[in-house]
């Protein structure tokens, strides 16, 4: 590339560089920025305050809530979703009658749009007239139901199972992807070494997708963090803050309370979480490139 | 050659600019709450207002209510507020705080617009800090008790016993039972929650906030009426705590709840259905009168409006007799108004318009949005079982830590 090329290629960046320096790291600055300001809708002249928002937001018994649910969402959805994900698409890897529909079936819930698949999901744990509850009365296994989503034991358990649904296929399409590469001699070999399923599966189909896991563990840890509509539309964060997670509280003290300091240190918060995980996403991604590049 | 083109464009562009100053776009922004087709009333009200007004063409933009908080304050933050827009009740102090909209008592003293006109607690929504900050436009109170007549005749209740606390409650453990429920609370994250919390309180001669802004929540008054409210808990469906009053709806409209808590708004759905109903004007002790909690919207203009004379003009006439009727969804704002559409509207405009007159406004706090919220925990607590000393103390301890 000769002197001259250079700019031409700045050039050609620009645009992608500006967009995104403009829509998303001068916002993330700028949150930054307001989380050390006492500000807010009614106080329009915002006072630099240092860590005085923070002191006070980390001593909220609330703030502890929000992590600790923010925990449980992600690691209930993260693990459920890959486990479904992962034995659906051991399933459809089988050579079985009706797969290409079954595939195109599957992939169903995550297709539908995200507050469709929440609304769907409040009608059917709905106490009086949902499905789930006429159907556990139907079968004698309860008298009068549940109230799902308003009991705060039974809230975020409810709400993991409906996010887990939505989100399996992505795990499924992820795993079938990596299932259809792990090598067919290898596994024929130890067929004939007398491998039963459980030692094929053990021993030679998870090591070879390992890698394929730990990036689909990390990335749908990502997504779930920030998955906000499916609690919002679901609970918005209760009942008694019971399923307030990170990008619920946040909508909910910018927009709801008109608090943009105190929703820009949970989004502060928030980053740094999300930057870990980015961080771990490329680190796994990296090493899992340097072996294969390895001879 | 290409700067003799672009002059030549510029001069051709010119005649045009000349032309838009004269006329002025008016921008108004509406909450979309009902699917009643009153946006086609507005449009017929906005072409009269044209007519009125030559020079002024008016740009309506209605948003459904859920995004119509969010959409506001993002405009008003990023500078581009419309000239004028119809603002909650409860977010009035906010706005005026924020420096968003503009005081109004010189243009309203000029142009003879006073109290009288409206009701009395929408103009005291209007009002904070000593000035006028909009105008009335609609109004509703939360809440009327809907009753099913079948229901509360199978069960023997007599419906003018519901008035009072100790009626409500002996009529909903008659009503309940076989699936059936005999009132329906909700106490899901909304405003509805808080308003009938409210309700309850001011019914018994609480407050939610004293005069200089400290919580009266733990006042016996409003302690006592948390009480009652909890002990109603075994005649409801169960979901309370994410229940709202749009799903009590569903559950009056299939006949298996016989009284519900809306504002007149809810009329024109029960019209619709096959549920023969009427309504007690909510519920006090003994020797009281239920006071219901104010809903409804204000007119206000913004401050980065230039065409704050035009929006002004359209406000006067947005709340006037002849045209306030035609362009609301709720209830008129100008009482003369609402007596016009109540009768022809509503069933029971008598007491709708008593119910109205006598009933409060939630507090005035620039930060009401954020006691709302601690309202909403607190009727969460007293719903799933903390005594209401207890829940009160916490809401209080966490409102008086707001100032």
């Amino acid at each position: 590339m000769t002197k001259k090329d250079s700019w031409l290629v700045w050039l050609f960046l620009a645009p992608a560089i500006i967009l995104v320096g403009v829509l998303m790291y001068y916002p993330m600055v700028g949150t930054v920025i307001e989380s050390f300001h006492s500000t807010s809708f009614i106080n329009p002249n915002p006072q630099f305050v240092g860590l005085e928002v923070y002191q006070r937001i980390f001593s909220q018994p609330e703030f502890a809530q929000i992590v600790v649910n923010s925990l449980v969402w992600t690691v209930g959805v993260v693990v459920l979703q890959n486990l479904l994900g992962f034995f659906s698409a051991l399933l459809l890897n089988q050579h079985l009658p009706g797969q290409g529909l079954m595939r195109a079936l599957v992939l169903l819930p995550w297709v539908l749009p995200g507050v469709v698949a929440a609304i769907l999901w409040r009608f059917m744990y709905d106490p009086q007239l949902g499905l789930i509850n006429s159907f556990l009365i139907g079968l004698g296994l309860s008298d009068t139901g549940f109230a799902w989503l308003a009991d705060p034991n039974m809230a975020m358990a409810s709400a993991i199972i409906a996010a887990v649904w939505k989100g399996f296929p992505f795990s499924t399409v992820v795993y079938l992807a990596a299932l259809q590469n792990v090598d067919e001699e290898q596994i024929e070999a130890s067929i004939i070494d007398g491998a039963g399923p459980l030692r094929r599966l053990v021993d030679i189909i998870i090591p070879a997708i390992k890698e394929v896991m730990l990036i689909n563990f990390v990335l749908t840890t990502i997504l779930t963090f920030n998955y906000f509509d499916m609690i919002w539309v679901l609970t918005r964060g209760g009942p008694q803050n019971a399923t307030h997670i990170f990008p619920t509280k946040i909508y909910d003290l910018g927009f709801g309370q008109f608090r943009f300091g105190d929703a820009a240190v949970y989004g502060v918060f928030s980053i740094l979480v999300l930057v870990l995980l980015i961080a771990l996403y490329f680190t796994v991604q990296g090493s899992s490139r340097q072996r294969r590049a390895a001879p | 050659m290409k700067r003799s083109l672009l002059a030549a464009a510029a001069l051709a562009l010119l005649p045009g600019t000349a032309l838009a100053q004269d006329q002025v776009t008016l921008k108004f922004w509406d909450n979309q709450q009902t699917e009643s087709g009153l946006s086609e009333y507005q449009r017929a009200a906005v072409e009269r207002f044209e007519a009125e007004n030559p020079g002024i063409k008016v740009e309506v933009t209605t948003i459904p209510y859920p995004e119509y908080q969010q959409r506001l304050l993002t405009a008003v933050q990023g500078g581009n507020a419309p000239d004028v827009s119809t603002l909650d009740q409860i977010w009035m102090a906010a706005f005026a705080e924020a420096g968003a909209i503009v005081p109004l008592d010189d243009m309203a003293g000029e142009a003879g617009i006073t109290a009288e006109a409206f009701f009395p607690g929408a103009w005291e929504s209007a009002n904070y800090d000593g000035k006028l900050w909009g105008i009335p436009f609609n109004v509703d109170v939360w809440f009327f008790s809907f009753y099913n007549k079948a229901l509360l005749e199978e069960a023997g209740v007599d419906p003018q016993s519901l008035s009072t606390w100790e009626g409500l409650k002996a009529g909903a453990e008659k009503l309940t039972g076989n699936g059936r429920y005999g009132v329906g609370l909700f106490g899901h994250r909304g405003e509805d929650t808080v308003t009938v919390l409210n309700s309850f309180i001011f019914s018994n001669g609480g407050k939610v906030l004293n005069d200089d802004g400290s919580c009266a929540l733990t006042e016996p008054a409003s302690v006592e009426a948390l009480e009652y409210l909890a002990s109603l808990v075994p005649y409801a469906p169960q979901g309370i705590l994410n229940a709202s009053s749009g799903s009590m709806r569903e559950l009056f409209l299939n006949g298996s709840l016989a009284m519900e808590f809306w504002p007149a708004l809810e009329q024109p759905t029960l019209k619709n259905s096959n549920i023969d109903w009427e309504f007690v004007v909510g519920h006090a002790p003994e020797g009281k009168t239920p006071v219901g909690t104010y809903g409804g919207w204000n007119l206000a203009v913004y401050e980065t409006s230039p065409n704050k004379e035009a929006a002004w003009r359209f406000i006067q006439f947005m709340t006037r007799e002849d045209v306030n009727g035609d362009v609301v969804d709720l209830i008129p704002a100008n009482v003369k108004a609402a007596e016009a559409f109540l009768n022809e509207n509503r069933v029971g405009a008598d007491r709708i318009l008593e119910h109205l007159n006598n009933a409060s406004p939630r507090p005035l706090s620039p930060r009401y949005l954020e006691v709302s919220d601690i309202q909403v925990t607190l009727a969460q607590d007293i719903y799933s079982g903390t005594p209401a000393q207890e829940a009160a103390e916490k809401a209080c301890n966490a409102i008086n830590a707001l100032n």
